[in-house]
């Protein structure tokens, strides 16, 4: 399947939810266009005093200020630097592995939490496993992440609730968020609803109603985000807000990798996709599944906003998003999910 | 030591970071919301200054904030001129500010700003006379500000000598040069804030034969002070500020857009006349009265480039500082360098030269820009760059340069600019017409070698800001016609190699070209805000019939 490509971001062809115009331009640059030529000019973008007004209304008033999720990854660990050194926050900081994070990962995150002295909280778990075997096995279009995020974050609020934690920060960077100042705000911004996420939302609302609601172990697996934040409110009794400061300063990894290289002796791990990131291995499996089915996956989503937000050049993002492994790792992962390899 | 100076609820927001013993940003709200003269709190400004020190707002030792009075009167009288003859909503929208406290800007600044920290307040004539008289090279000088275009009239003058000020004498409204200038832009059917530079442009078309009208309005003194005769302005009316008795004088208003005769041309070459001769009057006194040898001046009124070259000529000081961002968003920089060095006693820094306190962009944010827009550049080393916009100037081409940190107060001096050959006769009309759509008659300003000036000119002397005019030498008119306004003059920004890097050796490499040493320089804009971000650069450019585009270390065709 070679379809056209954006030729401005990295999205293919896929109608109906995104088309290409005659002079191979997507409508979701389109669209982003032309949100930027109607902005008033108080629909400004988010500022980090916006982020300071936040954080000052909870400051000191609870053991931990926020929780900090970190991957080890660049964008979690430079939020976390943020948070500590920057802003001069207490916080905890929790890393969550479903059985597929490689060790290097895990072992970054914990240089970086003895580097920094803070409270740590590890969690490891195989509950998700059964869940992923099954959607390698129905061969179901539902993409692995979208489905692992509405559990590792009903997690997270969990562990926020258990410390009376306020306020959870993640490293989600630019381009894993197109909301608005307000709807940043108001909700976790896991904004699923734009038109290039439509697909896969849809996928995922079918996987989890036939084949996750109907499972005995997973009866109380969450269906959506809205669930997740339903149950996070009402069962562990959490108000926590969920941040990233990547939303609030500008610009991007170029400005903050040098520094987390320089006062964390932070690196980049050797084995992730995409390149540069710090992603489970799970999610080679799930990034090309997703390719297969759609054409693309979460992070051409991502990227094609970095882009957008010039962040990141088109060919830069093209190579950061070529597969380039050997079929080696996906076997591995087929093998921890008790699936007989089919890859060669 | 880490101060934050604010201003806004006026027009014109601003914010200024002295850091370190030096002002290490200072930039205006417009450029980032896009509004001009934006009155909101200057948010986005005082989150870009801090990140351009490398700092948080937690890192503020003390915020001052450029006072304005409050007083009702004002604020009618202001609304009615800022509204008349064009719409009210600027000044609606912002009217309840104006109603702000002390406290209730307190208030605000905690609120938006998330930390508690004093507010102090530093008075309106301080904020100018500190923003002239402690980044001027003088150790010691005599100190005038007059307010300018639409502000709460006033002036003040006194003296300043290491970090002390002191202001003598204040003159208070109604009578003000600057809200007189303002009402009879309004008159003449101009727009209040941006149009009394279009008057100034004008009054060298006419003949002051007013000038005794205006005498009847303008009961001048010889100190320089005078009185407005009230009677002749309605400050009570919604639609206007002058009043029949005004129109007897003067006859009927010119509406906006109806075409300017003969009567409209001399109204504004007699008042800018009164201007001059009041200046030269105010100054004359100051000069007397101060002892002084040098002499820094703030204040809107003197962006009247006309008026600061007669009292540069006419007064008896020797030499003129005059503060760049001479308006408002100046204030906001002189109220932080006043906390600074007049209260806390500071030492003082080196003189200001440059105002290069804006954003940069680095060629890595810009080369992203221009790739994901699938714009065609070439990426060239410094001199190269030089060398291709020189060929381009010499061949009359028009050219956007953008580099460097943006330029604080109106001005562009050379790092958000707009370019073209001097000796083109046609060069006028097409940038007015073709890139910055606006009136026949508005000459352009000239980016001129300091060493070279003289060939040229008949004066001999530094203007790096671009606040005076200078004559031509009758001979060289003609081979400058697009820079020599009617009266055979031209505002020109002095350039040296020290101060002006890459900018002069771009003019040096047009004058090997063309034997011009000067470039014709106008701000990087079309009708918004002079352009900020790169993107905003791109845009301009792409809109306008602009050849060329410098930005950064890259080149693009249209
Ligand atoms: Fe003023
Ligand atoms: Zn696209």
């Amino acid at each position: 399947m070679s379809a056209r490509i954006c030729n401005r971001c990295v999205l293919p062809e896929a109608p109906p939810d995104i088309r290409l115009d005659d002079a191979g331009m997507c409508n979701i640059c389109h669209n982003f266009d032309e949100e930027q030529r109607c902005a008033e000019p108080d629909d400004r973008g988010l500022l980090e005093t916006d982020f300071l007004k936040i954080i000052e209304k909870h400051r000191g008033k609870h053991e931990y200020d926020c929780l900090c999720m970190l991957s080890g990854g660049k964008d979690s660990t430079a939020a976390l630097y943020y948070v500590k050194e920057r802003y001069k926050l207490n916080p905890l900081v929790f890393t969550f592995n479903h059985g597929f994070v490689p060790d290097e990962h895990i072992a970054s995150a914990q240089r970086t939490v003895e580097k920094l002295g803070v409270d740590f909280v590890y969690f490891q778990t195989n509950f998700m496993k059964d869940l992923f075997r099954k959607i390698v096995e129905t061969k179901s279009k539902v993409v692995i992440c979208p489905v692992c995020s509405l559990w590792y974050m009903l997690k997270t609020y969990e562990i926020a609730a258990q410390f009376d934690v306020p306020i959870i920060v993640s490293g989600w960077t630019k381009g894993q968020t197109t909301g608005s100042t307000r709807s940043v705000l108001s909700k976790c911004a896991c904004d699923q609803n734009p038109d290039e996420f439509k697909a896969m939302t849809e996928a995922t609302r079918r996987f989890m109603k036939e084949q996750v609601k109907t499972d005995p172990k997973y009866r109380d697996f969450p269906m959506t985000m809205e669930e997740v934040l339903r149950i996070a409110k009402k069962k562990y009794k959490s108000k926590a807000i969920v941040l990233s400061p990547h939303w609030f300063v500008p610009g991007g990894p170029d400005e903050y990798v040098p520094v987390i290289r320089e006062q964390l002796g932070w690196e980049y791990t050797a084995r992730s996709y995409p390149r540069q990131s710090t992603n489970c291995d799970l999610n080679f499996l799930a990034s090309k599944l997703a390719m297969e089915n759609y054409g693309y996956s979460v992070y051409h989503i991502e990227m094609s906003n970095m882009i957008r937000m010039g962040l990141v050049t088109r060919e830069e993002a093209l190579d950061l998003l070529e597969m380039d492994v050997d079929g080696e790792i996906f076997d591995d992962v087929l093998k921890k999910l008790n699936i007989e390899a089919q890859h060669q | 030591m880490t101060i934050l100076g604010i201003s806004c609820y006026y027009h014109d927001s601003c914010a200024a970071l002295i850091h370190d013993g030096r002002v290490v940003a200072a930039a205006q709200e417009e450029r980032f919301n896009r509004d001009k003269y934006s009155p909101v709190f200057p948010i986005q400004a005082v989150n870009y200054c801090l990140q351009e020190a490398g700092l948080t707002i937690y890192d503020v030792d003390e915020i001052t904030f450029y006072e304005k009075m409050y007083l009702k009167f004002e604020r009618t009288v202001l609304s009615h001129l800022a509204g008349y003859p064009f719409t009210l909503r600027n000044f609606l929208d912002t009217m309840p500010l104006w109603l702000k406290d002390r406290l209730t800007v307190s208030a605000t600044i905690e609120d938006e700003l998330s930390i508690k920290r004093p507010v102090r307040y530093v008075k309106h004539h301080l904020s100018h006379a500190a923003s002239g008289f402690l980044l001027s090279p003088f150790e010691r000088a005599a100190i005038l500000t007059v307010d300018g275009v639409g502000e709460y009239a006033c002036a003040a003058y006194g003296s300043g000598s290491g970090t002390a000020i002191e202001l003598r004498k204040e003159m208070h409204y109604p009578h003000s040069l600057g809200l007189l200038y303002s009402i009879v832009t309004a008159y003449l059917g101009f727009r209040v804030f941006s149009g009394e530079g279009k008057v100034m442009a004008l009054a060298e078309y006419g003949e002051p034969s007013f000038l005794d009208e205006f005498r009847k309005i303008v009961h001048a003194r010889s100190d320089g002070s005078f009185e407005l005769d009230t009677s002749y302005f309605s400050f009570n009316r919604g639609d206007r500020m002058h009043n029949r008795r005004f129109e007897k004088l003067f006859g009927s208003p010119r509406p906006p857009g109806e075409e300017l005769n003969d009567r409209h041309r001399n109204i504004a070459a007699s008042l800018q006349r009164l201007t001059e001769i009041v200046l030269i009057d105010m100054v004359r006194h100051v000069a007397r009265e101060s002892g002084e040898k040098n002499l820094c001046l703030a204040g809107g009124v003197f962006l009247n480039v006309t008026a600061n070259s007669r009292i540069r000529e006419e007064s008896d000081f020797q030499e003129i500082f005059i503060q760049p961002a001479a308006g408002d968003a100046g204030a906001a920089l002189g109220a932080a360098l006043y906390l600074y060095h007049s209260v806390l006693g500071n030492p003082r820094m080196p003189s200001l030269k440059s105002c290069a306190l804006g954003a940069s962009f680095s060629d890595r944010a810009i080369q992203v820009l221009l790739r994901n827009r699938g714009v065609r550049f070439r990426a060239m080393e410094s001199d190269e760059l030089v060398a291709e916009a020189a060929d381009r100037l010499a061949a009359k081409q028009i050219v956007g340069w953008f580099r460097g940190r943006m330029e604080f107060g109106p001005r562009a001096l050379g790092n958000r600019s707009i370019l073209a050959h001097p000796g083109d006769p046609e060069m006028k009309d097409r940038l007015n017409l073709i890139i910055k759509h606006r009136e026949a008659f508005r000459p352009f300003g000239a980016s001129v070698l300091r060493e070279h000036m003289a060939e040229f000119f008949e004066q001999d002397w530094s203007s790096p800001f671009m606040l005076f005019i200078a004559r031509v030498h009758a001979a060289k008119i003609d081979a400058i016609p697009a820079v020599v306004h009617v009266n055979g003059s031209s505002r020109i920004q002095t350039v040296t190699s020290e101060e002006n890097g890459i900018y002069y050796d771009l003019i040096e490499a047009f004058r090997e070209r063309t034997g011009l040493p000067m470039l014709l320089n106008t701000s990087f804009n079309d009708s918004e805000p002079i352009v900020h971000t790169p993107e905003e650069a791109l845009r301009c450019f792409e809109d306008t019939d602009m050849d060329c585009l410098v930005i950064g270390g890259y080149l693009v065709e249209q």
